[in-house]
């Protein structure tokens, strides 16, 4: 187990408020305004999907809604880019990751 | 159903977008200008929302200052402002498919269409780069810019072109450890070229602000220098370069071993056409511009009467460009239509057209300085990825280009590589220049691949909405 949770935001910018995501049924904390793939990379998470053939490994990759990489379930709905949504209090989010920790 | 006429659609809210929107509403014309995205500017000018809080620091460039005063403008005027709205269809009759939110969809019919769909990031495929942990240097910018989050504490950054500079700024201000920045290029190979750039002094300036600031950081930038693998269990652990010879070609046994659990990887932008070759306009290649564009007139006008095209998507030179090119729009449709002294249109039209023409030159320049040549597709190995999203690799090219399927129609009806989720955004380019260097033809003699509707993935409850 980590000492410190780990938290990848910068600290020169003040954030307004904090809220709590779930991502595979554990609290994240999140910034409104952030997009879900923004608080997701914060708390550590790499690989969201697997690959349509081979089933391998996917993480993030163009980060402006080109490559669908970055495909989550949002709320029940699957296949949702992280990048072009951003995060509401008490979303729901699914990701193949094993938990970062 | 919901049908609203416009008189003028602008497709796509980055600089050449706000631009025209600007020009036309002022101009008393009524105009719907909507993009994909959740906040107005484009790539460029993205920065941290209002709703999430403050920059500690803030210094805009003089181009963002232009650009933020464009959309500051824009929102005291009349206008239909739609974010996170695309379009996922175009039919005769300029009607136009529209998705709003990711759930309603509906039908909008525009008298005009200005095209500003802009560009997105090129990239040569390598072993390893569809990792987790591999993002394009594009991403690394927007998760700094628009978050505020940095995707680890340290990086490698690597590719081609002048924006790896700006995202190593970005990432040095945003307190990150660069480790090197690797160029496949190297500046003084297109030296005869370089009186091009005299035109865009206020460009060079702010192109010196980024390279002081990483040598002041002492870090290491290696020109002619390429990934050449990313390797992790599972997510990325380490990075291999290689140096690169004259003809491209990667050199074996000078290889170097970085340990970074981040790469962010870009060679350079290509347009958004598929929209525009979706509606039915000639698109060309011209490695000048930075690969296939959309064919226009002088005045943008593009091969399909009152279809305009504005900004990246005519060619890869930059925000200066694309404010030129959405005036020229803009003051094309305004002169058609009779809403300017003939005398003063024709003057300020002279004006923009020598503009664009310098824009177009400097753009010539970085487009062949940071080109990737032949010799670098030849290297790929055979078992790597080249189509991500239905795991099509190098060796099934080759193969299949041998079999004779060696254009980019038959290659994807043979391998499906472009036919997944992204639909060839980021693997087409790559895949046209695969097959030119494969067959030693030229990309201008290929047929490009028929864009259908809808333009990008859309889910069926979506389209449902239409039906309601």
């Amino acid at each position: 187990m980590k000492e410190k949770k780990l938290d990848l935001r910068i600290e020169a910018i003040d954030r307004r408020a904090a809220i709590l995501i779930r991502v595979n049924g554990r609290p994240i904390d999140a910034t409104p305004g952030e997009t879900v793939l923004a608080a997701l990379t914060a708390a550590g998470f790499k690989t969201l999907k697997k690959s349509n053939v081979r089933g391998e490994a996917r993480g993030p990759f163009c980060g402006m809604g080109v490559c669908y990489e970055c495909l989550v379930t949002i709320n029940g709905i699957p296949k949702q880019r992280s990048c072009m949504v951003e995060v509401a209090e008490n979303m729901e989010i699914t990701v193949h990751e094993p938990d970062p920790g | 159903m919901n049908r609203i006429q416009v008189e003028v659609l602008i497709i796509g809210n980055g600089f050449a977008g706000i631009v025209a929107a600007n020009r036309l509403a002022a101009a008393g014309m009524d105009v719907v200008l909507l993009d994909e995205n959740i906040h107005i500017g484009g790539q460029l000018l993205r920065r941290i929302p209002a709703q999430l809080g403050a920059a500690k620091v803030y210094h805009p460039d003089y181009v963002k200052k232009i650009g933020n005063r464009f959309i500051a403008a824009l929102k005291e005027k009349k206008i239909t402002i739609l974010n996170r709205a695309r379009v996922l269809g175009i039919y005769p009759g300029h009607e136009v498919l529209i998705e709003e939110n990711e759930k309603k969809v509906r039908t909008l019919t525009a008298q005009r269409i200005i095209m500003a769909t802009g560009a997105r990031e090129k990239f040569l495929p390598f072993p390893g780069w569809t990792k987790p942990g591999v993002l394009s240097s594009g991403a690394v910018q927007v998760l700094i810019k628009s978050s505020g989050v940095l995707p680890a504490r340290d990086l490698v950054i690597a590719g081609s072109g002048v924006f790896l500079y700006s995202v190593a700024y970005e990432c040095l201000k945003a307190g990150a450890h660069v480790r090197a920045v690797l160029e496949q290029s190297r500046l003084v190979d297109k030296l005869p070229l370089a009186w091009q750039l005299l035109h865009q002094l206020p460009k060079l300036t702010e192109g010196t602000r980024f390279i002081s600031k990483l040598l002041l950081s002492a870090v290491p930038l290696h020109f002619r220098t390429r990934i050449i693998e990313a390797r992790g269990n599972g997510a990325l652990e380490q990075v291999v370069s290689a140096p690169v010879d004259l003809s491209g070609k990667t050199i074996n046994g000078r290889e170097k071993t970085y340990r970074t659990p981040l790469l962010a990887v870009g060679y350079g932008f290509s347009a958004n056409i598929e929209l525009a070759q979706m509606a039915g306009c000639q698109s060309e290649y011209m490695a000048e511009r930075g690969g296939w564009v959309v064919q226009t007139d002088s005045h943008l006008e593009t091969s399909l009467p009152d279809i305009y095209a504005a900004g990246e998507i005519t060619g890869i030179a930059g925000a200066l460009k694309s404010i030129c090119e959405g005036n020229i729009a803009a003051l094309a449709i305004l002169g058609r239509q009779g809403r300017m002294a003939t005398a003063d249109y024709e003057a300020e039209m002279a004006k923009l057209l020598r503009e664009r023409h310098h824009h177009l030159q400097f753009g010539n320049y970085f487009n062949s300085l940071y080109s990737i040549p032949a010799a670098a597709y030849l290297d790929i190995p055979d078992d790597t990825l080249v189509c991500r999203c239905e795991d099509v690799s190098m060796g099934d090219i080759k193969k299949a280009v041998a079999n004779g399927y060696d254009t980019p129609a038959t290659l994807k009806i043979a391998l499906r590589s472009a036919m997944g989720d992204c639909q060839g955004r980021v693997c087409g380019p790559a895949l046209y220049d695969i097959l030119a260097a494969l067959t030693g033809r030229s990309q201008a003699a290929m047929t490009p691949l028929v864009v259908r509707p809808p333009i990008k993935p859309v889910r069926i409850d979506s389209l449902a909405s239409f039906m309601d």
